[in-house]
């Protein structure tokens, strides 16, 4: 990538990043607005400012950052394990018909289960480990991966085909590996940013439920022992690492291009 | 090998081909034929048509993407049994692979032939710059107007040196001036690198500019309705009086075949 390229995607990020700073600004505003007004009591709804401060006592003891790590490594975790099962079945269930066939009732009758739904039996078979909640996302982001993926194969210009055939791919392998695949490339991304989002809004949920750390346990902490403001804190951690995550595979998104 | 090294087409022969399509009600519709024609080495052939006489259908089989229903092709007396890269292809919306760069695009044949990589990367060199790309080898496919795009794809087609290049309707969707442009480039390197040609166009004046031949297809079920040879010089003024009373010829025709093909669509419906 040249340099002014380089430049010009820069400034065009700041342009893109504007509204979002304003609107996290009037959010504030309006909190703040809610407190004055209605005067409540400090274990229902903090000041925003008072949040800012047991933000920064949590980021300063190293809390915050321990759960955000636990919650984020369990969902780029169980996020990797989606992707490395769903990709290679998505291919192999755009290219070919009769596996569809074989596989796609199982979608279709799994896929409506929402992953918060398998959390009982996660705890069930997996305890209050680790497995359990990779479990969970696992579900959660399988589907999302899964059905981009074949739905990106299915999608690929018949002409490219034809093209790749006349130059040289005589194989179905070869036209596997050298169209297919690399045509379905971007459908397959945005499938991955999706999942993300499922995943990440999954692994909450399941540390509410069952565990000891990571930002829903946070969360689910500060209701017990009526500190709202470490509940807010908890979700503005979830709301600002979900934005960043989101940001960075939308980058990504745009690197591969093309067709979305 | 040596870069460009000059090397004849082959024949084409097409021996009473017809193509039928399975209708949903059970019947059959023919697409296609009978046409029996052949294709002289080197020779370059520019089949005209009205819309729907299957002269797509044609270009299909040529390529070896579609079986015909009866009849033979023969691509120097051996039957075309799949698409080949001895049958390059341009079409006419570019299929350029997106993921890849320029010169990549023009690698992309090369790859599975026996050269090396710095081989592959001369030839496509080579080609883009006898269509006037090789500033925009590292460029990618998006940043590219429709005119540079097809510049890339005839590039692509003739990098891997066939010995047949098959064109469908390659310049229907650039602008006139455009299309001007890449007819004198296209000449320029079939002058070159002398490949048999078919050339699939609707514009009359494509063709009197470009062929040895001008084939003229009816209504379907399409099959060759008139030709001539054109023993004009290159490159041609199409507003000569030689071609101006041969286009009124051709177009003469092919009114008759789109009247009649209007008729089958009223009939049809009726």
């Amino acid at each position: 990538m040249t340099r002014p390229r380089r430049r010009r995607i820069l400034s065009a990020a700041a342009k893109r990043s504007l509204p979002f700073l304003i609107a996290a600004i009037v959010i504030v505003v309006v909190w703040q607005l809610v407190v004055t007004l209605t005067h409540p009591d400090p274990s229902v709804l903090p000041t925003p400012w008072a949040t800012a401060i047991a933000f920064v006592g949590l980021v300063r003891n190293g809390q915050l950052g321990l759960d955000a790590l636990y919650s984020v490594a369990r969902v780029v975790s169980a996020w990797l394990l989606s992707a490395i099962v769903a990709i290679p079945l998505g291919l192999l269930m755009g290219s070919s018909l009769r596996l569809e066939r074989i596989v796609n009732p199982f979608v279709e009758l799994l896929r409506p289960i929402s992953p918060l739904a398998w959390i009982p039996m996660a705890i069930l078979w997996f305890g209050i480990g680790e497995g359990g909640k990779v479990f969970v996302v696992f579900v959660g982001t399988f589907f999302p991966i899964l059905l981009s993926t074949v739905a990106g194969v299915k999608a690929v210009d018949p002409v490219l085909l034809n093209a790749g055939r006349v130059f040289g791919c005589t194989s179905r392998l070869a036209l596997f590996r050298r169209v297919v695949v690399p045509a379905s490339l971007p459908s397959v991304v945005v499938g991955l940013r999706v999942a993300f989002g499922t995943g990440w809004a999954a692994i909450i949920a399941a540390e509410l439920v069952a565990a000891h750390t990571g930002l829903g346990y946070l969360i689910a902490n500060g209701m017990d022992i009526l500190r709202a403001d470490l509940v807010l804190v908890g979700m503005a951690a979830i709301g600002l690492l979900g934005f960043l995550f989101d940001a960075f595979f939308r980058a990504l998104q745009r690197q591969f291009g093309g067709s979305s | 090998m040596t870069v460009g090294a000059p090397r004849a087409g082959k024949p084409l022969r097409i021996d009473r081909l017809r193509k039928t399509y399975a209708t949903r009600a059970g019947g059959e519709v023919e697409a296609l034929g009978p046409i029996t024609l052949d294709v002289a080495p080197s020779e370059f052939v520019v089949v005209v048509g009205p819309t729907g006489c299957g002269k797509s259908t044609l270009l299909q089989i040529l390529a070896g993407f579609l079986e015909p229903t009866s009849g033979r092709v023969l691509a120097d007396g051996t039957p075309i049994t799949g698409p080949s890269i001895d049958r390059s292809m341009v079409f006419q919306s570019y299929a350029l692979f997106p993921w890849l760069s320029v010169v990549e695009n023009v690698e992309f044949g090369l790859r599975g032939q026996a050269h090396s990589r710095k081989e592959c990367r001369e030839l496509a060199m080579h080609q883009l710059r006898l269509v006037g790309l090789h500033s925009f080898a590292d460029a990618s496919i998006d940043e590219l107007s429709g005119g540079m795009k097809q510049r890339v794809a005839i590039a692509r087609a003739f990098a891997v040196d066939p010995s047949i290049l098959l064109m469908d309707e390659p310049f229907g969707a650039l602008d006139a001036l455009t299309r001007r442009l890449l007819q004198r480039e296209l000449l320029r390197i079939w002058e070159e690198q002398r490949r048999t040609v078919v050339f699939i166009t609707h514009s009359v004046t494509e063709a009197l500019f470009l062929g040895d031949r001008i084939l003229v297809m009816s209504s379907r079920p399409g099959h060759i309705r008139a030709e001539w040879k054109v023993d004009v010089e290159r490159p041609r003024d199409v507003t000569s009086d030689a071609l101006r009373d041969l286009e009124r010829q051709i177009y003469a025709i092919l009114d008759e075949e789109l009247g009649r093909s209007f008729e089958q669509g009223v009939g049809n419906r009726g």
